[in-house]
């Protein structure tokens, strides 16, 4: 039966690696400044998601708890970075990436 | 029961990734992007991290998906937009780098990781007369950590200070003959 | 059981957190616009106090298990942030004073960023130097934002951002998989994990751990964001983001590489070599072709941060501790130098209104004083005796030299010849103040200049000068550095 099938620490660590790929590849494929963000968001998941993974594997909590500084530093980055958004798109219709036009560079 | 849970949420994060990303729609995309947040929740829990499991659909799904929420529908930004990408050398970049990202996936899969009950230093997840996850997480928190930790303090008074300065409407009109300062390089 | 706290580690600290909350009440309760700016600039001089006491006292302090230590490394660059945050505020008060900006969230944040390179420079595990990274990065968002009604300056402050989470998340990423490796984010551990046989997974970690790294000190090609967002910014937030905020990066990548991944040489040292080369010769080939002064000192510093690149990417090979030394007193030099640069940069403007070097034209003739500091400033960018950019470039081919291996001398030429391109744009923005007709428009040296301008651009020229032709003074500070404490 699947009795002897163990999830090992290993299965946890590629599907965060899978998950941090799809947020990198969002962010350069997508157009759309919010969604380009929330592709950011996926990738400190997955960066989540390998900590509480390594944590467990060498049973040490610090691992949990350097999540809580991930999640601190990501809250404080939403927070500035929806700023930035709503003073720059306050008064236009749609917010792409294609709008940053007037720099080149 | 662990391997099946695994595996269902594991898929559903993965398709919820796929979501937001794929999705035409940006609420779309955020919807999505809960979904996976979630699903990552319950994976924290399979893996006996349960303050960590809440926090994260407190703080996250709870408060950050909701401010992008708020954000898209403030600038009204809820319609779709085109797929086509204007840059050059972007889908190259991006196949390139999935390519070393999957390299890496190999690498992981192939590295044998130690497992079992080793305690590193101080505090393990299991074992020891430490109490439940909260006192443990605690404990760890508030003495090998605790210089971070204030760190962050300040760091969250700056988020707000940038977002209020930000967001804000001056009582100016947005001319830029007004200023007195010149434009860049003055 | 409460830790065992040692409050005279912490007091530059505690002093610049006391001024940052000061500053945010007095602006709150207030309506004299300078009391603020006034705390702020007393605060971190108040600052400077306890680092010399502590250098007095001579004694390293390690604080939580090694992840805060004190010791001469960590009071050199303190020192080196706080007169650098102190010379950005002495830029900042009548400009941001004159212009249409918040004045006290403004000194906050450059207090806060200020912070996170103090507390950088005493970070010794991965986790404390991310979050004082992030403390660094986050208020210069913001910052680069500041003139809320210049669409352009927007957009720029954006495309810093978005540049800036990517690159956090990619390290963190990186830091992550070393912590799982190394099995603790405190880089004496890492060191001792790197010491014996890394797998390959370690290198992935390593390269992405430096990929955030690049970003903060940009490096090619992690560079994109730099031009427009220092021609965005108000330009004393240029100047702080040229100078204090890339050091910050660079005293990380620093502190990470000798203290942790050091003996695993082949992860870190082919990534630097790439960096170091691309970032000196695209910036310098783009400086070429500029027109505005401020994107052409933005691709100088890029080029310059490849400078500062070229010993650490050696520093596997060089025994003793020539290579870092090498990297903290090219660090010093070049933030005299750029401080300067970009101080004569706005008093220029004020008298041009314009960022544009062909306004530049005779500019000796009407505004001799400030021609003269600018020449001192371009000049030593350049290398040229006995300005103090000759001793930078001469501890970078010292350390290139020690290092005595075919990648390090391919890299010393290229150093070499990127340097002969340099003096190329340097000079040629100096033949324009001085022999060209004088662009219509100018205005003479009347109004004066602000003090605190005059000031810093007098400071910073003074320091080239005198460790120009003593350059024992910068050379003993590196030495201090990396005593064993």
């Amino acid at each position: 039966m699947i009795a002897a099938f163990t999830i090992t620490p290993s299965f946890y660590l590629i599907l965060a690696a899978i998950l941090f790929s799809i947020g990198a590849v969002g962010l350069l494929v997508r157009r759309n400044v919010i969604v380009m963000f929330m592709c950011v968001e996926l990738m400190l998941n997955a960066v989540n998601l390998t900590f509480v993974s390594f944590a467990k594997a060498l049973n040490d909590v610090g691992g949990q708890v350097l999540v809580f500084f991930t999640l601190v530093v990501a809250a404080a980055e939403v927070a500035v970075g929806l700023g930035i958004i709503v003073a720059i798109f306050r008064r236009r219709r749609d917010a792409t990436a294609d709008d940053l036009r007037t720099l080149e560079g | 029961m662990t391997v099946v849970l695994f595996f269902i949420f594991g898929a559903l994060t993965i398709g919820g990734a796929l979501g937001v990303v794929l999705a035409r729609n940006p609420v779309h995309s955020a919807l999505f992007l809960v979904l996976t947040l979630v699903s990552v929740a319950v994976l924290f829990l399979l893996q006996d991290a349960q303050l960590v499991a809440a926090v994260q659909i407190i703080v996250y799904a709870g408060a950050i998906v909701v401010l992008f929420l708020f954000v898209i529908m403030l600038l009204g930004v809820d319609q779709t937009e085109p797929f086509a990408e204007p840059l050059r050398f972007q889908r190259p970049v991006a196949l390139a780098l999935g390519a070393i990202l999957l390299a890496e996936v190999l690498l992981l899969a192939g590295h044998r990781w130690a497992t079992g009950a080793k305690t590193a230093r101080g505090v393990g997840i299991t074992g020891g007369a430490f109490g439940s996850n909260i006192q443990r997480v605690a404990r760890v928190l508030f003495t090998t950590f605790l210089w971070p930790f204030e760190i962050t303090a300040v760091l969250l008074v700056i988020a707000v200070i940038g977002a209020v300065v930000l967001a804000r409407r001056s009582a100016q009109t947005p001319d830029s003959e007004s200023e007195s300062a010149p434009r860049s390089g003055s | 059981m409460n830790p065992h706290v040692d409050f005279h580690a912490f007091a530059p600290e505690i002093v610049l957190t006391v001024t940052i909350v000061a500053v945010l009440i007095a602006d709150l309760f207030t309506d004299d616009s300078k009391l603020p700016a006034r705390i702020a600039a007393l605060g971190v001089l108040g600052s400077l106090v306890p680092v010399l006491t502590l250098a007095v006292d001579g004694q390293t302090r390690s604080l939580f298990g090694g992840a805060f230590v004190v010791d001469p490394f960590s009071l050199v660059l303190t020192g080196f942030f706080l007169v650098a945050g102190y010379v950005t505020l002495l830029l900042s008060f009548d400009y941001i004073g004159e212009g249409d900006y918040y004045q006290g969230e403004f000194y906050v944040l450059l207090l806060t960023s200020l912070l996170g390179m103090i507390v950088i420079s005493s970070a010794r595990d991965l986790i404390s130097i991310f979050v004082a990274l992030e403390t660094i990065t986050i208020p210069t968002f913001v910052l680069a934002g500041w003139r809320k009604h210049d669409t352009k300056s927007n957009e720029a402050s954006l495309k810093y951002f978005l540049i800036g989470v990517l690159s956090s998340a990619v390290m963190l990423y990186g830091m992550s998989l070393v912590f799982g490796l190394a099995n603790s984010t405190v880089l004496v551990d890492i060191h001792k994990y790197a010491s014996g046989h890394t797998p390959a997974l370690f290198a992935v970690a390593v390269f992405l751990t430096l990929v955030g790294f690049a970003f903060k000190v940009s490096a090619v090609p992690f560079h994109f964001w730099a031009p427009d967002t220092y021609e965005g910014a108000p330009t004393p937030v240029t100047a702080f983001l040229s100078v204090a905020s890339k050091a910050g990066g660079f005293v990380a990548l620093l502190t990470i590489v000798r203290l942790g991944f050091f003996p695993s040489g082949n992860s870190w040292q082919p990534i630097l070599w790439v960096l170091a080369a691309a970032s000196m010769t695209l910036g310098n080939l783009a400086a070429l072709r500029q027109t505005n002064i401020v994107r052409m000192l933005a691709y100088s510093s890029i080029a310059q941060g490849g400078f500062i690149l070229v010993p650490l990417a050696v520093a596997g090979d060089v025994r003793g501790n020539a290579a870092w030394q090498a990297v903290v007193i090219y660090i010093l030099i070049y933030g005299a130098m750029n401080l300067g640069a970009f101080a004569a940069v706005i008093a220029a403007a004020r008298r041009t209104r314009s960022a544009e070097i062909s306004r530049l034209a005779g500019f000796g003739r009407t505004n001799p004083a400030i021609a003269v500091m600018f020449s001192v400033f371009l000049f030593s960018l350049a290398g040229i005796p006995p300005l103090a950019g000759w001793f930078a470039k001469f501890v970078m081919f010292r350390a290139v030299f020690d290092a005595n291996t075919t990648v390090a001398v391919v890299l010393g030429v290229i150093a070499a010849v990127n340097s002969v391109i340099a003096f190329f744009y340097y000079s040629g923005v100096v033949r324009r103040l001085w022999f060209d007709e004088p662009a219509a428009g100018v205005e003479l040296s009347s109004p004066r200049l602000p003090v605190g301008l005059s000031a810093a651009m007098g400071l910073m020229t003074a320091v080239i000068l005198v460790v120009g032709v003593y350059p024992q003074f910068f050379a003993r500070l590196g030495e201090i550095a990396f005593q064993r404490g």
